[in-house]
């Protein structure tokens, strides 16, 4: 009886920790996901809105776009390298 | 409107032009979904393939030992994009002709985009000449190093396959810059160097001293130092990241879609269903991440540069 219980928890507490690995991988990626497209979503908003009051502005304001765009993107990326971290390497 | 158009046929005979566009697309869809159906009927699950192992598309193996170094599937890479670049600029600037070519063109955009925009856009004209050599060359290396990526080469040496009894690896994609050793090595490049300039312009002294902002005295200027001096080693660790995971995460999610979920999960029609996703990505990854990423990391290095020797911070 004893050792029965012993046996559970410990096949229990893997399972803990496999899904742990997953929230972490999930969470990492998901919510990374979340913020950075929010990000974008804005960074691309705001071109439209400074084209459209400006189109002579167009070449400049579209480089500092794609700079903007990159550079949120690789927040995604941060997060999603955290979750891959905790889910293949912790 | 388009709707309204296929719903009332003008003559009755020939059906206009976007009823028609409609009518593939439908019958496309309906060979993808009714393909998945059948393929899932006739074939079924194969149950789980805890065989594959995906990381294994990743591992490097070493080809060749020379003592410390040796030369495995990122090397390879990593010569494939310095002769690229290599060829792209001396090559071709040896074989300008009056009237441009195709190739001369394109490489004539490039060179304009790092000139104009990389470099002139962010540096002084004094500071803009004497490194637009290296930003150029760390741009062309970075996207080469990308773009060769993204074509099949046989270089997966634990799959072979057998063609007239000769064992050839198979075809895989793998990139320089999905090894988090390349992209560090390249941000360590940059560090030193915006670094060195810093010095160069400013002295040791006058370098840190340059590190907080105008106007900021006392206890607050010591603490805006050490969050600064923090911030500079972020830089590798972002310019890092950025670079290597972009390109890791595009060749993951194209190898899953390309096959390896359904493979994972032995499901074959799976693949059928993923594989337009697959290519739509692998368009994506192509057209714009690999050069938007190399004009990210040189446009950065040319904004460190610029903020190294700017006067007032």
């Amino acid at each position: 009886m004893h050792i029965a219980f012993i046996t559970l928890l410990a096949a229990a507490t893997e399972e803990t920790a496999k899904a742990g690995k997953s929230i972490g991988l999930g969470v990492g990626g998901g919510l990374g996901a979340v913020g950075a497209g929010v990000g974008i979503g804005i960074i691309f908003g705001k071109a439209i809105e400074a084209i459209t009051r400006q189109p002579e502005m167009r070449d400049e304001i579209t480089q500092l776009q794609w700079l903007g765009f990159a550079l949120t993107e690789a927040c995604f990326f941060y997060g999603l390298v955290a979750g891959l971290l905790a889910a293949f390497i912790v | 409107m388009s709707a309204a158009v296929s719903q009332t046929p003008q003559h009755g005979g020939e059906p206009a032009p976007a009823s028609k566009i409609k009518r593939t697309l439908l019958i496309l869809l309906a060979v993808w979904i009714g393909g998945m159906v059948a393929l899932f009927l006739i074939f079924g699950s194969g149950g789980r393939n805890n065989s594959y192992q995906p990381q294994n598309e990743f591992k490097l193996d070493n080809w060749v030992h020379l003592g410390i170094f040796s030369i495995n599937k990122a090397v390879l890479y990593l010569f494939l994009a310095a002769i690229a670049t290599c060829v792209s600029m001396i090559y071709i600037a040896a074989r300008m002709h009056a009237r441009p070519n195709k190739v001369q063109t394109a490489v004539e955009a490039l060179y304009q985009l790092m000139r104009d925009n990389i470099t002139g856009g962010n540096l002084d004209e004094k500071m803009a000449k004497r490194w637009f050599p290296f930003i150029g060359t760390l741009f062309l290396f970075i996207m080469f190093s990308n773009l060769v990526g993204y074509i099949p080469l046989p270089t997966n040496t634990e799959h072979k396959i057998d063609v007239l009894g000769l064992h050839i690896p198979s075809f895989s994609l793998y990139a320089a810059t999905a090894n988090l050793s390349i992209p560090l090595v390249l941000a360590l490049l940059v560090f030193f160097s915006y670094t060195f300039e810093g010095i160069r312009a400013k002295g040791p002294i006058g370098y840190l001293k340059g590190l907080v902002p105008g106007g900021v005295t006392g206890g607050m200027a010591v603490a805006i130092f050490f969050l600064e001096v923090l911030s500079n080693f972020m830089r590798i660790l972002s310019l890092t990241i950025r670079l290597f995971a972009n390109i890791l995460a595009g060749h993951l999610i194209i190898l899953f879609m390309a096959g390896a979920l359904a493979v994972i999960l032995g499901v074959s029609a799976l693949a059928w269903f993923t594989i337009p996703f697959g290519i739509l990505l692998f368009a994506f990854e192509v057209g714009l991440v690999a050069a938007l990423q190399a004009f990210i990391f040189a446009t950065l290095t040319a904004i460190y540069l610029g903020g190294a020797v700017a006067e007032d911070h």
